[in-house]
């Protein structure tokens, strides 16, 4: 198990336990976390997962694909240099203590 | 013994029960009769569909794979050649790029209920939702209209399968081969006189400097047509029998259209229509110890895992409220349907329009008839009476 921290738009914190290889979206979805609409299911379609990484963890995170970057220009909420789709982030023991601040809109 | 074969007509009609004792007793199952691995549980099937690499789908995604399409789809390509393909289409399926068929989608809408406007009973699918899916498709992708009915009743064959047989039978083949001559008309058509359409774009594509193959672009459209008929059709009639059976459910989102998002949510959950899909394993892997081996086939059970008692409280229940987040009605992860935002918005805007016109209605059937699909689920004719 991994630990993350999703911060909801109403300021929630939820600290969860991700099992290794799942996405962060299925993690925070499956596990109720609010503000994360993922429309698309996790195929990096949609924008709709969107967040901002912090925290000391935020430089272990694997930088994103072609695919991801086209993706996050399509994002409602403002697009910042820790911008990330968090269907596009694994849980591996690399992002211990990854904080995710989910964007205040999504769609 | 206990035994769970996806062919059956009883599994046809009501997969729950046998759902429920895999979950419980046998969560990593060989089913005998379909001759693959069966898991049950939603923890292991989002696990299984993050992990591409071990649960390959180059084999073949359809519990039942049609001749010649494994490695030729979006569904049946891993990535990167998957990522690459999807690439190329997906942006004609992204929400903010469907706004201009809300319109022409209304008024298909519209055009369909007035058919059966006035009616004591009719068949929601035959009288309704075929029509309705059919000429979406047909607009969202520039189809000539004259051979809808034909194309509709080939889609819904060439997903089913023979439950004596374990196989598709001859006139599911039959439709299958129906279906690629028409795909390869539309597609000559659009390579002598482009539009600027997905088929036109998709026909003439090229992946790093080259043509896509000739098979892709065939069996890619093959399988957009026969999704957008036959799986946007059975979603839909599965949402209607579960607005029919509930009242409660149904009174609330005629009174109140805005809510209807929820129950469709819900109902992707509660009656998944694409209940089963495959992959095939590329190494060995144990789980509540069993051992799989690499090339064994492994059944995803999308329908046990959105009835999971360990994911969704009381998940015999259609519930309006629960907002069922992460369910896997379309999939996920990857390989996640590629058309989530049409589907959504077709069937919130045909219901919309159906409940103006019929707002109160009751089931007529005790016992349905279901198509018999390895894969999808859905019943072949939903009698309907205006209460």
């Amino acid at each position: 198990m991994v630990k993350v921290v999703f911060i909801e738009p109403t300021g929630g914190e939820v600290e969860l336990d991700a099992t290794e290889g799942w996405s962060l979206m299925q993690v925070a979805t499956s596990q109720g976390v609010d503000g994360i609409d993922a429309e698309c299911g996790g195929s990096c379609a949609c924008a709709t997962c969107h967040c901002y990484v912090e925290g000391e963890a935020a430089d272990q995170v694997p930088a994103p694909s072609e695919a991801e970057l086209a993706m996050l220009e399509h994002v409602v909420a403002e697009r910042r240099s820790n911008s990330r789709l968090c269907c596009q982030i694994k849980a591996t023991p690399m992002i211990e203590g990854l904080i995710l601040r989910v964007a205040e809109t999504q769609s | 013994m206990f035994s769970f074969d996806p062919y059956s007509p009883a599994v046809d009609a009501d997969p729950f029960p046998y759902y429920k004792r895999l979950r419980d007793e046998f969560p990593c199952f060989w089913s005998r009769e379909s001759e693959m691995w069966v898991l049950s549980r939603y923890g292991d099937i989002v696990a299984a569909l993050n992990d591409w690499q071990t649960y390959s789908s180059a084999k073949g995604n359809l519990m039942t794979e049609l001749p010649n399409r494994a490695g030729a789809t979006l569904g049946t390509t891993d990535p990167p050649r998957h990522d690459r393909l999807r690439g190329l289409i997906q942006h004609a399926f992204m929400k903010r790029n469907l706004e201009s068929l809300a319109d022409p989608i209304r008024d298909i809408a519209k055009a369909s209920v007035a058919e059966i406007a006035g009616e004591k009973t009719f068949d929601f699918i035959e009288d309704f939702s075929a029509k309705f899916t059919v000429r979406v498709l047909f607009a969202a992708l520039g189809l000539p209209m004259g051979d809808e009915t034909t194309v509709r009743e080939k889609a819904v064959l060439m997903v089913q399968s023979d439950p004596h047989t374990r196989a598709k039978g001859p006139e599911h083949i039959a439709a299958y081969n129906w279906m690629q001559d028409y795909a390869a008309k539309v597609i000559a058509e659009r390579r002598k006189n482009p539009l600027n359409d997905l088929i036109s774009h998709f026909s003439m594509a090229e992946i790093d400097g080259d043509r896509l193959d000739e098979r892709e672009v065939l069996l890619t459209t093959t399988t957009l047509i026969m999704a957008g008929v036959e799986s946007l059709g059975g979603f839909m009639a599965m949402f209607a029998l579960n607005l029919a059976d509930h009242h409660d459910v149904r009174r609330a989102v005629v009174a109140d259209p805005a809510l209807l998002p929820d129950a469709v949510e819900e109902s992707l959950r509660f009656n998944t229509s694409a209940q089963r899909f495959r992959r095939c394993l590329t190494r060995d892997v144990e789980m509540h110890g069993e051992r799989m081996r690499e090339g064994d086939f492994v059944c995803l059970a999308y329908g046990s895992a959105n009835r999971d008692e360990r994911q969704f409280a009381d998940p015999d229940v259609y519930d309006l409220k629960r907002k069922p987040r992460g369910h896997l009605g379309f999939g996920g992860s990857v390989h996640a349907c590629l058309g989530t935002a049409v589907a959504r918005m077709s069937v919130k805007i045909a219901m919309e329009e159906f409940h103006k016109v019929v707002p109160d209605y009751t089931r007529v059937q005790e016992q349905l008839p279901w198509m018999p699909s390895s894969t999808f689920r859905s019943p072949l004719k939903l009698d309907l009476a205006v209460a």
